[in-house]
């Protein structure tokens, strides 16, 4: 493609101008965090002494410890089991195309637009009837229902678009359907599914207002959601907020720059095919 | 799949009899396999829609009993002005966090498909696409700093000279709710720009080819070929950021809590204010329905333009 | 939007009702600083079960067969609210004196705690001990346990009658008398806080002793080219300058009518000739650029920042900040009590304990209103008060008040406190009369008035419309 020398400029300028626009924030807030602690930075200006120790400091007063575990905690309480029954329905629906298979994605799919906002109310007297209020049991539950609409439409994109002939192939060898899912399209999906994997665990890690309704324990939160106390907690101190603001997005972060090419295949394919 | 109901057992062979048993058992066993992920779905999404629009039509206060009000929760939400400010906060919103983000998004990744094909071309793709990952709530963190008066907004506009618009940005009854979509715009823009680039690397080549050779420069070109071609994939944005609009909760709730005045009240927030502050429940779920009617009503008929040329 | 808001940290403390008596009956009483006992209340001389004066300790557990915390392990649920140290550092000193009791302690900030209370209260695993946030509709919903057998058994009947009448519901669902629903573990005031480097600088000698004296003083500073009143006004901390407006309320005109619109007394209204005086007065301040700029986005966390630093000649504030204005400004902070409109007059505070309560399920009831005794009688306890908290600990009339560390504002509260008391000038908060009428009305209505989408009158009105919707529904 031919592109003229003023285009050529003018498109990277344009496209530098943006990156720059999109990391000045996170360079605005490390900065930020590397000023003493309990002073007042203002804009970014590159500390005479730098503080590495808000890192430490951050992780101690805001019990990161605590948090990461407890995060950690509901990722994995709520991944494995999303991840494998959406796997399941998805087959179900785009393989083994059942009885009313397409009113089954229709529903799965009415949940993509819905805002949590509504159905958080009843979310939380629920939680409450049944005793998980307070626990992470509260946030675990309702959010593998909610990664369900999601995970059973890009699973069934899936699997609708594999060629027949495997299955076939399969069900001559007298093989049961869940020696054909366990056995052959398991394996087969490995890419999808860890895809959706990560981002579930993305999404389970940044999730807030379940977290803030749901339980009232910071500790007990997600990370998302002990953000939040940790803003009101420190906000007198804007170097060792920044800093925990820091640690609490390096997972994430590190997550996406480790599995890039998933992350935004899974994002954008799950939502063309939208 | 209608093989079941069509057969009429005494007339069949054994042979098929034997497959559409098979075939029957093989549907129940799909079924079970549908049913874990359907339980949850039902438990904790579609059961509590239920519930939140049966609330809806009550007076309760989360604890004591609840009285039936018929839809009066729903002229509140449609009649009070506070309520009513929200919902056209949220479709402000809409411009900053669909309108802009889809529109720059085109550009930006028609500027990379052209002039940055390479390795410019990747990092910027990841770059733009950061904000994406992290939470809400730290973006909200982040710029809740950034736009405060002594932030780096300020002081980079002060360095410029114009000394005399610097302000708290989200304190501003003005600017408040345009501070809020900057951030919802730094949040999605490259989610659109990657997505709609992923789109243009499959529009035909030709297309471009034959256009070039009657001499169209770039703005020809992406009015008449790019933004066509592109119909599903702007479709697709619109809708994720649509949602992502009507629905914001995170970066509201942090930045600004809604305020000043009511200025950046969008329902999200007044349904969390109703439902656990004022304890209205019936009132706050009367707003939840609505919300979610409204974005179904705007994400519908985007579904048909996305799909009209399939 | 108190629950994003209600960081009102300010707001919180002045938060539950003081009756108006109450402080004056408490300040006197217990107020009269250290080393006088000064207030005749014959009934109050000795409290048996408190073990008196001086010597209140963990033999006064032993006194009594009443409730205690027993000698079994106890582990105390409580939820206590973010940043501040005072229930932290007593709760550390009781396990000390009482080695059987720990605690299990969950905090979060004001903001969430006042939306979580009636859910944990109603929860499966009920608090022993809440900071309240509000306590008419926990009450009667039935979740907060009536204290009244403790007021018996430990004999808080003593206390200084206006000290609990704050805490007391009416079966009709009034403040002020009726049973008892919740203790403070100390009692607050508010006024001005200076900066003795600043007001030196614009040339304050003495504290003003009217409005126009004080209105003199913030041109002067606003000439000076300096930040007249720091201030917050940002919706997560909720209005700040409801504290100067409803000084100016006391100012121009008598506490009485602010009290009862504040216990939602028949046909009370906030809309009243002398609070348009006052709220006049204030949106003057705001337009004569008294306040920041910026003061819609300020947090109640940056404003104190802000001062610490020199920011600000004045700000309106509780004594619950005097350790951090200690710490940040050593010796360089003053305090005086908002004057009256005429030389001479009256001069009156917003005061309020800082309210505990007891969830009505709580599994160690008992041992939770024994700590609640013990904070108010014991020696220690009453000095963590002072030097932690920075505010008055009650308790019995005849205990003093330790003294507060020399060169700290804490000591100058304290007097303040004891002329408030002589003056009768005792208010509850504007912020507390409903629900959300600081997050639904004040707040966003002080918002606009900074902004300049409301005036004077259209304030009150507006609030006032908020409060009538409230109570209607």
């Amino acid at each position: 493609m031919q592109v003229g020398r003023g285009e050529l400029i003018a498109g990277r300028t344009l496209l530098l101008a943006l990156m720059a626009i999109t990391v000045l924030p996170f360079i605005s807030l490390l900065t930020t965090a590397l000023h003493p602690s309990g002073s007042a930075p203002a804009g970014i200006s590159w500390p005479a002494d730098p503080q590495w120790g808000n890192f430490v400091e951050a992780f101690k007063v805001a019990n990161m410890a605590t948090l990461l575990g407890s995060s950690l905690w509901i990722v994995i309480a709520v991944v494995p089991v999303a991840l494998l029954i959406a796997t399941m329905a998805g087959f179900a629906i785009g393989l083994l195309r059942i009885p009313g298979a397409r009113w089954l994605l229709l529903l799965f799919v009415f949940g993509l637009t819905l805002p949590f906002e509504g159905i958080i109310t009843p979310l939380y007297f629920l939680a409450r009837q049944i005793g998980i209020l307070n626990t992470r049991l509260a946030i675990v539950l309702p959010l593998i229902g909610l990664f369900m609409p999601f995970g059973v439409f890009w699973m069934r994109a899936h699997f609708a678009n594999l060629p027949n002939e495997i299955t076939e192939a399969a069900r001559v060898d007298g093989a049961s359907t869940w020696d054909l899912f366990w056995r052959i399209h398991v394996p087969l999906a490995r890419a999808p599914m860890a895809s959706l994997g990560i981002l579930m665990s993305i999404w389970a890690w940044n999730q807030f207002l379940l977290a803030l309704v749901l339980v009232e324990d910071p500790t007990q939160r997600t990370m998302a959601g002990a953000l939040g106390a940790f803003q009101g907690h420190y906000a007198t101190d804007i170097p060792l907020l920044c800093a925990g603001t820091i640690l609490i997005l390096l997972p994430t972060l590190a997550v996406f720059v480790l599995f890039q090419r998933q992350v935004i295949a899974a994002l954008l394919q799950g939502s063309v095919k939208g | 799949m209608t093989h079941a109901r069509l057969a009429r057992p005494g007339r069949l062979d054994r042979r098929r009899t034997a497959w559409l048993a098979a075939v029957r058992r093989r549907h129940v066993v799909g079924w079970l396999f549908v049913l874990p992920a359907l339980l949850f779905y039902a438990a904790f999404v579609l059961q509590p829609l239920a519930l939140t629009v049966q609330y809806s039509f009550y007076r309760w206060d989360g604890v004591g009993p609840a009285t039936w009000v018929g839809l009066r929760n729903y002229a509140a939400v449609l009649s009070e002005p506070k309520l009513v400010e929200t919902l056209f906060n949220a479709f402000r919103l809409v411009i900053f966090f669909s309108l802009i983000p889809v529109g720059l998004g085109l550009v930006t990744a028609s500027v990379i498909q052209r002039v940055a094909r390479g390795r410019l071309g990747t990092v910027s793709r990841t770059v733009l696409f950061l904000p994406q990952v992290i939470p809400l709530v730290a973006a909200g963190i982040i710029w809740g700093r950034l736009l405060s008066l002594p932030g780096l907004v300020n002081q980079t506009l002060a360095a410029v000279g114009l000394e005399d618009v610097t302000r708290a940005w989200l304190g501003d009854f003005d600017t408040a709710l345009p501070a809020v979509g900057i951030i919802g715009i730094w949040v999605l823009l490259g989610f659109c720009t990657v997505l709609l680039l992923t789109g243009m690397t499959k529009i035909d080549s030709a297309l471009y080819e034959s256009a070039r050779l009657d001499g169209a420069g770039w703005w020809p070109e992406f009015r008449a070929i790019t933004v066509p071609s592109l119909r599903h994939e702007i479709a697709v944005c619109l809708t994720v950021t649509i949602i992502a609009a009507l629905a914001a909760f995170d970066i509201v709730y942090v930045a600004t809590g809604g305020g000043p005045g009511n200025a950046t009240a969008v329902p999200g927030i007044q349904i969390y204010i109703l439902a656990f502050l004022e304890r209205q429940v019936g009132l706050a779920s009367a707003l939840a329905v609505v919300l979610v009617l409204l974005v179904l009503l705007v994400i519908l008929p985007l579904q048909r333009i996305s799909r009209g040329d399939d | 939007m108190a629950s994003l808001t209600a960081e009102a940290l300010g707001a919180r403390r002045v938060r539950r009702g003081l009756a108006t008596v109450v402080v004056a009956a408490l300040v006197l009483a217990g107020c009269a600083g250290p080393g006088t006992a000064t207030t005749p209340t014959p009934s109050a001389t000795s409290a048996a079960s408190t073990g008196g004066g001086a010597s209140a300790g963990p033999s006064a557990s032993a006194t009594a067969t009443g409730p205690s915390c027993g000698t079994d392990p106890v582990e105390l649920n409580a939820y206590f609210e973010t940043g501040f140290e005072l229930p932290f550092k007593l709760s550390e000193e009781f396990t000390k004196q009482y080695p059987n009791v720990t605690w299990k302690i969950s905090q979060d900030q004001f903001t969430n705690l006042m939306t979580a209370t009636p859910r944990l209260l109603s929860g499966d695993n009920p608090p022993d001990l809440i900071r309240l946030p509000s306590m008419v509709s926990l009450v009667k919903d039935g979740l907060l346990k009536n204290l009244d057998e403790y007021v018996t058994a430990f004999g808080w009947d003593k206390f200084p009658a206006a000290q609990l009448a704050q805490n007391r519901v009416g079966t009709d669902g009034t403040r002020g008398a009726g049973s008892l629903y919740a203790a403070g573990l100390n009692y607050s005031l508010t006024g001005v806080f200076y900066s003795k480097k600043l007001a030196q600088q614009i040339g304050m000698t003495a504290a003003p002793a009217t409005v126009a004296e004080f209105e003199d003083l913030l041109k002067k500073a606003k000439d000076a080219g300096l930040v007249p009143i720091m201030a917050w006004n940002a919706t997560a901390s909720g209005g700040g300058l409801a504290f100067p407006l409803q000084n100016l309320m006391a100012a121009y005109g008598p506490t009485g009518p602010i009290n009862d619109w504040i216990f939602q007394k028949q046909a009370a209204t906030i809309d009243t000739p002398t609070n348009l005086t006052a709220a006049q007065h204030l949106q003057q301040w705001v337009q004569a650029g008294y306040f920041p700029k910026d003061v819609n986005a300020i947090e109640y966390t940056d404003a104190n920042a802000r001062f610490g630093t020199g920011e600000g000649v004045f700000m309106f504030n509780g004594d619950w900040q005097n350790a951090a204005y200690d710490k940040d400004q050593p010796q360089g902070v003053g305090f005086f009590v908002f004057p009256s409109a005429e030389a001479g007059g009256k001069v009156a505070a917003m005061s309020a304990p800082l309210t505990y309560g007891i969830a009505a399920k709580a599994k160690n009831a008992d041992c939770a209103a024994f700590f609640l005794n013990w904070v108010a009688t014991n020696a220690k306890a009453r000095e963590i008060d002072v030097a932690v908290g920075g505010s008055n600990p009650g308790g019995p009339p005849d205990l003093p008040v330790p003294p507060a560390a020399a060169g700290s504002v804490t000591n100058e509260t304290l007097s303040a406190g004891a002329q408030v008391s002589k003056d009768d000038g005792a208010m509850d908060f504007i912020a507390n009369a409903t629900g959300s009428i600081f997050a639904q009305g004040w707040t966003p209505e002080l918002q606009k008035l900074v902004g300049g989408k409301q005036d004077a009158a259209g304030l009150l009105k507006a609030v006032q419309a908020q409060y009538e919707k409230e109570l209607a529904r």
